[in-house]
């Protein structure tokens, strides 16, 4: 065997060891990972209940029960009938005109938290962007408490809103209001420090005050990607809104609420339906006025 | 008239600015927006006297939270927050186990008729729409009360939206690797071990950690409607005006939120 040979068999043999090392590691890691994993799910389902839950003797029967009260009980030949003949579309419906008012009343409240928000969101994305705000112990403050909001649940913050300003959308605006101003003046931060510098130096160099610099330099940059994201937000906080009657902040959620503690199953069906149909058709139109958006803010 | 001519009248015009009409429009619209706010501010019942009135008892509210205290029950609530964390855990893991068979249905490359896949994604939209709370309130009164309840809810909500990014990332896998284990004559179950799977694993498992951050903060909401957890142990403060242990629960919370966050990043760098 010559020299050159064994000069490359040793070659072979190191690349062997060293692959074999790195499979053993990989294996050691899939395994240990596994290990976690398995012990944090058995954790966690012995701590949340899941498995001992006293859920009554036949679930899957009890939940075919709580379908079967949900299901209106509609009659093909009364369908279009008025609202006190049984079995028809209008008696299932029976309280039309209330949940639609309350589902207005919803849509108020998403439109409100989401344009003041949006204000606030616009002061507190300028005093925490990077290229912005010059003195950093302002943006140090107003991001951490912008995060701080982001942590808690706009739910939680209606319950201790709602304790101070009482029943009504009143504290369920206010509550949504918050909630937006945390999420949207991080992510309006984020765009204000994406800008393109020069227009702004541009006018800076033409002797503009702070607040001209930043109306004519870094407003028409920013401003359809702002609404574009207060649109998605829009839709965000009408399914939230919605969720907040259930605590007592007003529209729609309380009719959904007054159903269940009323046990009309099939109404709760009526007023989920509507809720499901306003949310995907706020969705859609919102969805369309974003792209129409986009398409007029891209190219520059 | 001369093209010049057209020329000069035309950046003459653009010198002048916009007509009337157009320059009055952008003020107006805002005025309009103004006054639609204004009047829906008038309907959810918004006042000036209200404003302080409430402002005012908010401070005290807030004057009262001063010093948080644990109450004597730190262990107990201690207890109510894994609750709710384990809660968020399970929730996630049944939600995405169920929305994997739906998420490769709902890919464009797995199902390639149009209808099909366009019938998929709407009813996955309209579910979408659903939010856990609701989940939780029908699953309460099926179940009744406690984290069973809980658990379901947060799985049923999670699912559409799960399956929809499971299709998304499956429909952006790259179809090159998947062509070359097809080739080596290799089995349909071992193209999708070898070819699919290490390129959507890691996508698909950076999403559950991002759910299972959001169903942390959903999951201490469903304990206020009865699904037991950490929001269950807050609504009973508040409903007693025990606002020193609310806040001390509310700190605590916001603790372990900001540390699930931190940790669920650091896993997702990772995974990247």
């Amino acid at each position: 065997m010559t020299l050159a040979t064994q000069a490359r068999f040793a070659a072979v043999e190191s690349f062997e060891q060293e692959r074999r090392r790195i499979l053993v590691r990989h294996r050691l890691q899939s395994v240990v990972g596994l290990i976690l994993f398995s012990l944090v799910l058995a954790v966690s389902l012995q701590h949340s209940g899941f498995l001992d839950a006293n859920i009554g003797s036949d679930p899957l029967a009890r939940i075919g029960v709580f379908l079967g009260r949900m299901t209106p009980k509609l009659q093909a030949d009364a369908l279009l009938a008025d609202r006190r003949t049984a079995g028809s579309l209008a008696s299932w419906f029976y309280d039309l005109p209330l949940w639609l008012r309350a589902a207005y009343q919803t849509f108020e409240m998403a439109a409100l938290a989401t344009a003041i928000g949006a204000a606030g969101a616009v002061v507190a994305g300028l005093l925490c962007a990077r290229n912005l705000m010059p003195f950093a112990p302002v943006r140090f403050v107003v991001r951490r408490s912008l995060e701080a909001i982001r942590t808690l649940p706009d739910m939680i913050l209606a319950l201790i809103l709602v304790a101070a300003f009482g029943v009504g959308p009143f504290a369920g605006v206010l509550a949504l209001t918050v909630s937006t101003v945390g999420g949207l003046g991080k992510l309006f931060a984020e765009i204000n420090e994406q800008i393109d510098p020069r227009p702004l130096e541009a006018i800076e160099a033409s002797g503009a005050n702070r607040a001209r610099q930043i109306r004519y330099g870094v407003l028409p940059q920013v401003l359809p990607a702002y609404a574009s994201y207060a649109l998605i937000r829009l839709e965000g906080n009408l399914a939230a809104a919605a969720a907040l009657g259930i605590v007592g902040a007003g529209g729609i959620g309380l009719e959904l609420q007054r159903a269940i503690s009323y046990t009309e199953f099939d109404t709760y069906l009526a007023i989920l339906l509507l809720m499901v149909g306003m949310i995907f058709a706020i969705d859609i139109i919102s969805e369309q006025i974003r792209h129409r958006l986009i398409g007029l803010g891209g190219p520059r | 008239m001369s093209e010049a001519a057209v020329e000069r009248d035309r950046m003459a015009a653009k010198a002048a600015g916009p007509s009337w009409p157009r320059r009055l429009a952008p003020p107006l619209l805002t005025l309009l927006g103004v006054a639609i706010l204004a009047r829906m501010a008038v309907d959810v019942g918004f006042s000036p006297t209200r404003l302080f009135h409430g402002a005012g008892r908010l401070g005290q509210l807030v004057g009262t939270m001063v010093p948080p205290s644990s109450g004597g029950q730190f262990l107990h609530i201690l207890s109510a927050l894994g609750e709710t964390l384990a809660m968020a855990f399970v929730g996630t893991l049944l939600g995405a186990l169920a929305a994997l068979p739906l998420g490769i249905l709902g890919a464009k490359t797995v199902v390639s008729q149009p209808v099909l896949h366009f019938a998929f994604r709407r009813v996955l939209d309209l579910f979408r729409g659903v939010p856990a709370l609701v989940w939780a309130l029908i699953l309460v009164s099926a179940f009744g009360l406690g984290p069973f309840a809980g658990v379901c809810a947060l799985a049923l909500a999670d699912i559409p939206h799960l399956a929809k990014l499971f299709a998304e990332a499956i429909e952006n896998a790259d179809a090159k690797p998947v062509e070359g284990v097809r080739s080596t004559g290799m089995a349909p179950l071992g193209v999708v071990r070898f070819g699919l799977l290490p390129q959507v694993a890691p996508v698909m498992a950076s999403q559950c950690l991002f759910y299972l951050e959001s169903n942390f903060r959903h999951a201490a909401v469903l304990g206020i409607v009865g699904a037991g957890g950490i929001g269950f142990e807050l609504e009973e403060r508040i409903r007693v005006f025990a606002f020193s242990v609310v806040a001390f629960i509310i700190l605590l919370y916001m603790l372990s939120v900001a540390a699930l966050d931190t940790a669920s990043r650091e896993l997702r760098k990772r995974l990247a």
